[in-house]
């Protein structure tokens, strides 16, 4: 065990997250929702008129929404009080659009990033970095050559007063409306922060873009807006890491994506989210596809209390494809209900959906998934394949697809299975000289190997390691 | 609650039913409590996603539908001399004891709406008692119904090594424009004991049917179910089996073939709540023309489930544009020693095997029937009831006659 230990040290992934830094902020919302508090938020940001609105009408949709209640199995969201939520904070910096260099930010925060290792990444494998504290974007930076092809990457407060065509167009219209759900309508009414990513026609951005998000304060929301409008032929991946150090008190993250895959573009979305461990994590993320496009969705769900988020795709045209692989792990206390959702609506649209699950010390993990095959989507295929793996009896696993099927030349097929480590790859591991918890950790990296494969190294290396770091204490 | 039925419903009525089954107080005191309890209870749960309900149960109308004082039919109900197979009021006087201990012990009557409504209104009906030990096959029950609604109640007790096979069979006599046929079924599996439940529902195609079977399957128990709809406009019915004793076994095979604009609304339960037991869950269906399939298959794994084995699949065959077919498998799982696996498929005729057969000098309509009969050999093999087995066949063949 104690090789473990220090191996956990050297990589120092426990302090990676887990720190804490002192509350420095220049503006503060009040805590709950109210148009006052929409008005301060969109005049401390000097938006236009049009957004404001936008805002105050998702508010409207949020006060007139129910709370999801009749999800079978649902998390529990009886501690998620939004009234006792500070929607908006920004850090104490001084060029509101974020700085283009880690030295030119106040120390606390710089020393944060340091420490997630963002500063490093870009060096080494990024073509963009942006950084998110609290609310706002701090650090935004794009590699020229990108800049020089016409690829824009910017904190989204900043694309509104800078490309508000483009905004106006795309923002929270007809990917995902404020009236989609409660928190998709509380996003709207709240939203700050969040990368804007635009990739003209035909280019292709070959290293990934990657934006970080990190909620310091207690009993703070987030609600970041991500919008990606790839045009035709083109190519680009972004990256989304998150953190949250854990308080007594809630934290509430409700982020809002919006992808547009243009004719035969290719993005991949990729997400690693460990926010922590009181963190209610209720997203909607959503892509249309046009004909011959292609969408990934690839996330690895450690962190929250609780966690519903359904990344899904609209396969609008026809030869689209849609392609989804996610790992959620939920240890002690956690609730992650997670899947995929995938409309066929045009012919000829595939997708395949590859689900990992591992849940142990009562933590539940359930796939939640919808399949929906539209009349006239002829030749279309689908296929899902869920595992889940479960350590101990405290735990559970779910898995709840839904297939709605109108079109009868389609191929459609789902299956899943659940187990527990096999006694027998444990003995034929041991046999060969690992101890009991390497061979455990060996089998759990091999079972989500599809996913790392998918992930740039950087993260690959970081999942597994919060993976061991999980996996840590209940093995010894 | 958009559906109520209850306006023209009275206790008079549920009183008179009881009365001339001359049956114990504690009987119509159970259904009178279901009767009051209407006015509370929703319909049974139904799959919803987002802006869908895939199976809408509020539209019927209960009011015209449902005429509690003229249940009419035709019954069979005979088996081997070892086993008592009585009808309802028979059974009241003859096995009171027994009906007193299981009556609604599986089932709960205030489980849903139509649960409640079915023990309030059942005015027939049928118990099979089989003793210790005893091997009984071939018990037939065949329900003829010739009235606007008919409500049917069925109690299996299977003591201790006792096996027995069942075949129940559904049919409409006295065609109406619409009718409703509900059909409540509880096995109490005994002890080592095997049970095999058949259902052949072949009811008319402008009826309504809701059916609700649900087991008990005790240490060593076996109960095997076999659930065919073929009939109706509207079916929403459910097979379950509770696995509560040690090493328990349970297999659902399903089929079912929609045509015209029939929807069925089918799902297939297994609670484990006992160690080392077992499940497997088969269902395989067509639908044609416009008909809906909606198909649920849960398996829920308890905490002291230690070893279980838990499989199920479901494979959908779609003959038309028009048609649909909706599935959701899911499984819950709370204790990890568990090896579990659903599957659930949907397509049309595959195009290689037609051309395969066409190549062979097979006209496309006599290779595509035979694709679908194949398609339905894999739940034909798992019935072990030749007769019922060789009636679903011809009924496929009927049916497949039939398409233009």
């Amino acid at each position: 065990m104690s090789s473990e230990q220090d191996h956990l040290k050297d990589t120092d992934t426990e302090a990676r997250f887990e720190f804490k830094k002192e509350q420095n902020a220049a503006v503060k919302s009040d805590k709950g929702l109210t148009e006052e508090v929409i008005r301060m938020i969109s005049e401390d940001k000097d938006e236009p008129d049009w957004m404001l609105e936008r805002r105050l009408r998702a508010l409207e949709q949020y006060q007139n929404m129910p709370m999801p209640t009749d999800w079978p199995g649902m998390p529990d969201l009886s501690g998620l009080d939004v009234e006792e939520i500070v929607p908006y904070i920004r850090p104490d910096v001084d060029k509101r659009e974020g700085v283009d260099d880690w030295t030119e930010l106040p120390d606390e925060i710089k020393d944060t990033f340091d420490k997630l290792g963002i500063p490093e990444a870009e060096k080494n494998a990024l073509s963009g970095v942006g950084a998110q504290y609290e609310s706002e974007v701090v650090y935004q930076n794009m590699q020229e050559q990108w800049e020089e092809k016409g690829v824009i990457f910017m904190n989204m407060d900043r694309a509104v007063q800078e490309h508000p065509e483009l905004v106006k167009e795309h923002f929270m219209t007809t990917c995902v409306p404020p009236s989609d759900n409660k928190f998709a309508a509380l996003h709207g009414a709240v939203w700050s922060g969040g990368s804007f990513v635009y990739v003209p026609e035909g280019v292709t951005v070959e290293m990934p873009v990657q934006a970080y998000f990190r909620m310091n304060s207690e009993g703070m929301g987030q609600f970041e807006h991500t919008l990606i409008i790839a045009e035709e032929g083109s190519e680009v991946h972004y990256i989304e890491g998150c953190s949250a150090p854990k308080y007594g008190t809630h934290n509430l993250h409700s982020g809002g994506v919006e992808v547009f895959v243009g004719e035969d573009a290719h993005v991949q979305y990729s997400t690693v989210q460990n926010w922590s461990k009181n963190t209610y994590n209720l997203n909607t993320k959503r892509a249309i596809v046009e004909s011959g496009g292609t969408m990934e969705w690839v996330s690895g769900s450690m962190g929250s209390k609780a966690t519903m988020l359904y990344p899904c795709s609209i396969l609008k045209g026809r030869g689209a494809t849609d392609t989804h692989i996610t790992i959620a792990f939920a240890g002690e206390g956690q609730d992650i209900d997670t899947g995929a959702k995938v409309y066929h609506n045009a012919p000829e649209t595939s997708s395949t959906i590859e689900s990992k699950s591992i849940s142990k010390d009562g933590g539940r993990t359930n796939y939640r998934g919808l399949v929906h095959i539209a009349d006239g989507a002829e030749n279309s295929s689908t296929a899902v394949e869920c595992d889940a793996l479960m350590f101990d009896n405290e735990s559970t696993s779910d898995t709840m697809p839904y297939m709605e099927i109108e079109e009868s030349k389609v191929d459609v097929a789902h299956e899943a299975t659940v187990g527990k480590i096999g006694d027998e790859d444990i003995f034929y591991l041991q046999s060969r000289g690992l101890d009991d918890d390497d061979a455990k950790k060996m089998i759990v990296a091999g079972f989500i190997e599809p996913i790392t494969e998918e992930l740039p190294i950087e993260y690959a290396v970081e999942l597994n390691r919060l993976i061991e770091l999980e996996m840590e204490g209940s093995l010894g | 609650m958009s559906t109520q039925v209850h306006a023209n419903l009275t206790e008079e009525q549920v009183r008179e039913i009881s009365g001339n089954l001359d049956e114990p107080d504690w009987l119509l005191e159970t259904r009178l409590e279901a009767l009051e309890a209407l006015e509370a209870l929703d319909m049974p749960d139904v799959i919803k996603t987002p802006g869908r309900e895939w199976t809408n149960l509020h539209e019927l109308d209960f009011e015209s539908l449902v005429d509690p004082l003229n249940a009419a039919e035709d019954k069979d109900q005979v088996g081997p001399d070892e086993v008592d197979v009585l009808p309802w009021a028979e059974a009241v006087q003859e096995h009171e004891d027994l009906i007193q201990e299981h009556f609604g012990s599986i089932v709960d009557p205030q489980e849903n709406y139509l649960t409640a409504l079915s023990t309030a209104l059942f005015s027939t009906g049928t118990v099979v008692y089989v003793p210790e030990g005893v091997d009984a096959e071939d018990v037939t029950i065949r329900t003829e119904q010739n009235s606007r609604s008919l409500f049917n109640y069925t109690l299996v007790v299977a003591e201790e090594s006792s096996s027995v096979t069942i075949l129940e069979r559904q049919s409409t006599g006295a065609e109406q424009d619409e009718q409703y046929y509900s059909g409540i079924v509880e096995v109490v599996a005994g002890e080592n004991s095997n049970v095999q439940y058949g259902s052949l529902q072949n009811l008319s195609e402008e009826a309504y049917n809701f059916a609700l079977k649900r087991g008990d399957a005790d240490t060593y128990a076996t109960i095997d179910w076999i659930e065919v709809n073929l009939g109706t406009q509207l079916t929403k019915s459910g097979v379950s089996t509770e696995l509560n004793g040690d090493s328990a076994e349970t297999q659902i095979v399903g089929a079912f073939y929609g045509h015209n604009d029939q929807h069925f609304d089918l799902d297939a339960k297994v609670w484990h709540r006992a160690e080392h037991t077992t499940a497997d869950l088969v269902t395989r269906g067509v639908t044609d023309d416009i008909a809906r399939s909606v198909y649920e298959g849960v398996q829920d794994v308890g905490q002291d489930a230690w070893d279980t084995s838990s499989y199920q699949r479901e494979n959908t065959l779609m003959l038309s544009d028009e048609s649909e077919a909706d599935a959701s498998p899911k499984l819950i799982i709370n204790n990890h020693d568990t090896e579990a696996s659903h599957s659930a498929t949907v397509g049309q005729i595959d195009r290689e095997d037609l051309l395969y057969m066409t190549s062979r000098g097979i006209d496309e309509r006599s290779a595509t029937n035979m694709l679908v009969q194949g398609f339905f050999v894999p739940v034909l093999e798992e019935i072990a009831v030749d007769e019922l087995r060789d009636d679903l066949e011809e009924l496929i063949a009927t049916r497949l006659r039939q398409r233009d």
